[in-house]
């Protein structure tokens, strides 16, 4: 749908110009940024952050994927929600704040999770979907979808002080190649409890990660698991090589589109 | 015997294989990633992957919270 006029507008053109000056950025990489379409899968702690900054540097569509509702807990971390959100679909809560903090954002919503039934549609024509789920079944159908199309995902996890991301892009290696399936994982921060800056911050990193993919610039965690730990103030790169005996990516096609 | 995990240098009971260390670290073998001198392992082969004394090991927990 159409953003709406706001009296504010002002050109993208303004919004990019300390993106230009960055090195590696190319003018014709940020006609790519404001064509680029984005899905973001799970709309809490890890999505809240990666959507807020996405919006705000000029990507030009976000789609937004959750079936859930806005909760009380949730607003300690969940950052695009106020109080008066609780009840409300976080899909439509988050697209609302989004088109308030630019009005030129193309958002559409998806209210309902990700599941076997509709993981082809709702990710159809997406150049790079980020991961904010909280549980595996549905990683394993993004991990899936990176290694059929070759295009990117960017995988991320929080729970506790631990922070993790990880990005498949080209298809290998993969997520199942690092953690094999991750469908049977239970983790429920209800019961471990999360830092809200730790989501946040690999929320961000997801975000920092999208845009350089995106404007094609530096090296992005392709095959490189980084591992952030708040508890001890630690922080790791691990170099992860593809599994050759792979069963989701091992007999990946070689050639890719996107 | 002298292994490095995760960057440190640990002693540690004897074991053979990942299974083995694994359970003496009370590690769960689901979602986890294990590299023995930067090779993956995939988790079918934790029964049967040696481990030999100073060879160096990551084992990442699978952090699935958002």
């Amino acid at each position: 749908m159409e953003a709406p006029q706001s009296p504010w507008a002002f050109s993208d053109k303004e919004r990019v110009r300390r993106l230009v000056a960055l090195p590696g950025v190319r003018r014709e990489s940020l006609s790519k940024l404001a064509s680029a379409r984005v899905a973001i899968v799970g709309v809490g702690g890890l999505g809240n952050a990666s959507a807020l900054y996405l919006a705000a540097q000029g990507v030009g569509h976000l789609t937004l994927v959750d079936g859930d509702a806005v909760a009380q807990h949730n607003l300690g971390r969940q950052i695009l929600f106020r109080p008066e959100d609780v009840g409300r679909l976080k899909v439509e809560a988050a697209a609302e704040a989004l088109r308030r903090l630019r009005p030129e954002l193309g958002v559409s919503t998806v209210a309902a999770p990700l599941g076997e039934s509709n993981w082809r549609a709702v990710l159809a024509n997406h150049d790079l979907v980020l991961d904010g789920l909280d549980q595996g079944l549905p990683r394993d159908l993004l991990n899936r979808w990176a290694v059929e199309t070759g295009r990117p995902v960017v995988f991320a996890g929080a729970i506790g002080y631990e922070a993790q991301v990880f990005v498949v892009q080209g298809g290998r290696p993969c997520l199942h190649c690092l953690f094999g399936s991750v469908a049977e994982v239970a983790e429920d921060c209800a019961v471990t409890g999360v830092l809200g800056p730790v989501v946040g911050m690999a929320g961000l990193v997801q975000a920092q990660e999208a845009l350089k993919l995106l404007l094609q610039v530096g090296r992005p965690l392709v095959g490189r698991l980084w591992l952030w730990d708040a508890f001890s103030g630690s922080t790791r790169i691990l170099e992860v090589p593809a599994r050759p005996d792979c069963p989701v990516c091992g007999a990946a096609p070689t050639a890719h589109k996107g | 015997m002298q292994l490095t995990i995760n960057g440190e240098e640990r002693r540690v009971a004897e074991v053979d294989t990942v299974a083995a260390l694994l359970d003496h670290l009370r590690v769960s073998h689901q979602a986890v990633a294990v590299m023995v001198n930067g090779a993956i392992v995939a988790r079918e082969r934790y029964a049967e992957y040696p481990v030999k004394e100073r060879d160096v090991l990551e084992i990442v927990r699978f952090v699935g919270g958002g």
